[in-house]
């Protein structure tokens, strides 16, 4: 249940046995269901997840209805709406399970908590925090200036096994493109491999 | 499906369980997890429980670890007798969560407790639990009241005990929602005095005739 987590904290920070033992008490295990909701966009999201198994997507729904896929979380990931979660404020996204998932959650109240009584999770967090907005600022640019085909590229790069578990429209809405664009750039790309 | 909160019933094929998942059932605000060691009723109860509002879903799930695991909310719809086992299998799924113990630790000719009077099942429930948060709540209420929660024109009254404040406020919206009117009495050990409170319920129900069908209101003004 703990061994995939315990094993990205090992790949940040040293960890000792005792203190891998100690965090087990501050996390909810908890699955859901394909297609069920971790979070209803405008409820207040109570949790920063963990996924051990399964695959998940945050998305926003514009004013006309449309989804638009913000971040996919599969294995080994993290995934929130870290406005909401940190500031108690109205969740802008919706985070849905694409599959039948395991996670692990943590609440705010348990995550202060931890951090005040194992400052190795401090240390953890602020490394994972790091990564996390080289990621995203390097999402922004790509948004900008990337062509669709290195957008693709990326994605692959970033979350390779993801291409084929996603259904595609969930995947072309991640790279903000139309399914028929997607096929065609993967037809592509697939010709220029062999 | 949104983000509705998945109650994991243990025991749902019992008086209690099967009372208390119509119950929730019809309010159409949780998703439910019917666990029993009976199954063969189960299948029955779940098409009747989908029948009673259009947003409950059900599913019946044959482990109480698997049906904690899913769970936000776990009820313990089982005798106190059961609960140590119980407790050793989900320890690991229920951290974190809301257990909410309902027993009364009666002995077999129902004139006392097997607990002695320093503690409650809800306190030992915790100690086998030191991860979750036990919650006490409808060990005053019997089966039959979840629903007749209004008798004599009054609505029965459903006492918890626990020892954290947002618990209990889920807990108390939770008993509302089935229809009675929640009255937060206290710390986990008022446990102690809840369910002394329903060991002289069933005495006088016996004694008098009851018929099962029985609660507590306190009058004030």
């Amino acid at each position: 249940m703990y061994e995939l987590l315990i094993e990205n904290i090992r790949s940040k920070v040293a960890i000792s046995e005792a203190e891998e033992e100690q965090l087990k008490k501050y996390f909810i295990p908890k699955k859901y269901r394909k297609r069920q909701y971790l979070l209803n966009g405008g409820d207040i999201c109570k949790y920063f997840s963990f996924v051990v198994d399964g695959l998940i997507r945050s998305f926003t729904v514009d004013d006309k209805g449309h989804e638009h896929v913000v971040q996919f979380a599969a294995e080994g990931w993290w995934v929130s709406d870290m406005g909401s979660f940190l500031e108690e404020t109205e969740a802008m996204y919706h985070i849905e399970a694409i599959e039948d998932v395991e996670v692990l959650n943590l609440t705010k109240p348990a995550m202060e908590e931890m951090l005040n009584e194992l400052p190795v999770m401090e240390r953890y967090f602020r490394i994972l925090m790091q990564k996390n907005i080289v990621t995203l600022q390097q999402r922004v640019v790509a948004d900008h200036s990337l062509t669709a085909e290195e957008k693709y590229l990326r994605l692959m790069e970033i979350y390779p096994k993801l291409i084929h578990r996603a259904p595609q429209q969930q995947v072309a809405s991640y790279l903000g493109i139309t399914p028929e664009t997607l096929s065609r750039i993967r037809k592509q790309v697939a010709e220029k491999g062999d | 499906m949104t983000t509705s909160k998945t109650i994991a019933i243990i025991g749902a094929s019992g008086s209690m369980g099967t009372a208390i998942s119509s119950s929730l059932a019809k309010t159409g605000n949780y998703s439910l997890l019917l666990m029993s060691d009976q199954t063969e009723s189960l299948p029955e109860l779940k098409s009747s429980l989908e029948q009673y509002h259009s947003n409950t879903q059900v599913h019946i799930i044959d482990c109480a670890k698997e049906a904690s695991w899913e769970a936000d909310i776990i009820i313990l719809a089982t005798p106190f007798q059961a609960e140590k086992d119980l407790a050793e299998k989900i320890r690991e799924v229920a951290t974190g969560k809301i257990v909410i113990s309902i027993a009364n630790p009666l002995n077999s000719t129902f004139d006392g407790f097997v607990t002695t009077p320093d503690t409650s099942a809800a306190e030992e429930l915790q100690k086998l639990l030191p991860n979750s948060t036990v919650i006490k709540a409808f060990n005053t209420t019997f089966a039959a009241d979840f629903a007749h929660t209004v008798i004599d024109g009054k609505q029965v009254d459903s006492f918890i005990a626990g020892d954290q404040e947002t618990a209990l406020n889920t807990v108390a919206e939770l008993v509302a929602g089935v229809g009675f009117n929640p009255i937060i009495a206290g710390d986990l050990k008022v446990s102690r005095t809840l369910e002394n409170m329903q060991l002289l319920m069933i005495q006088l129900g016996m004694k008098y005739n009851y018929n099962w069908l029985a609660g507590w209101k306190i009058l004030h003004n």
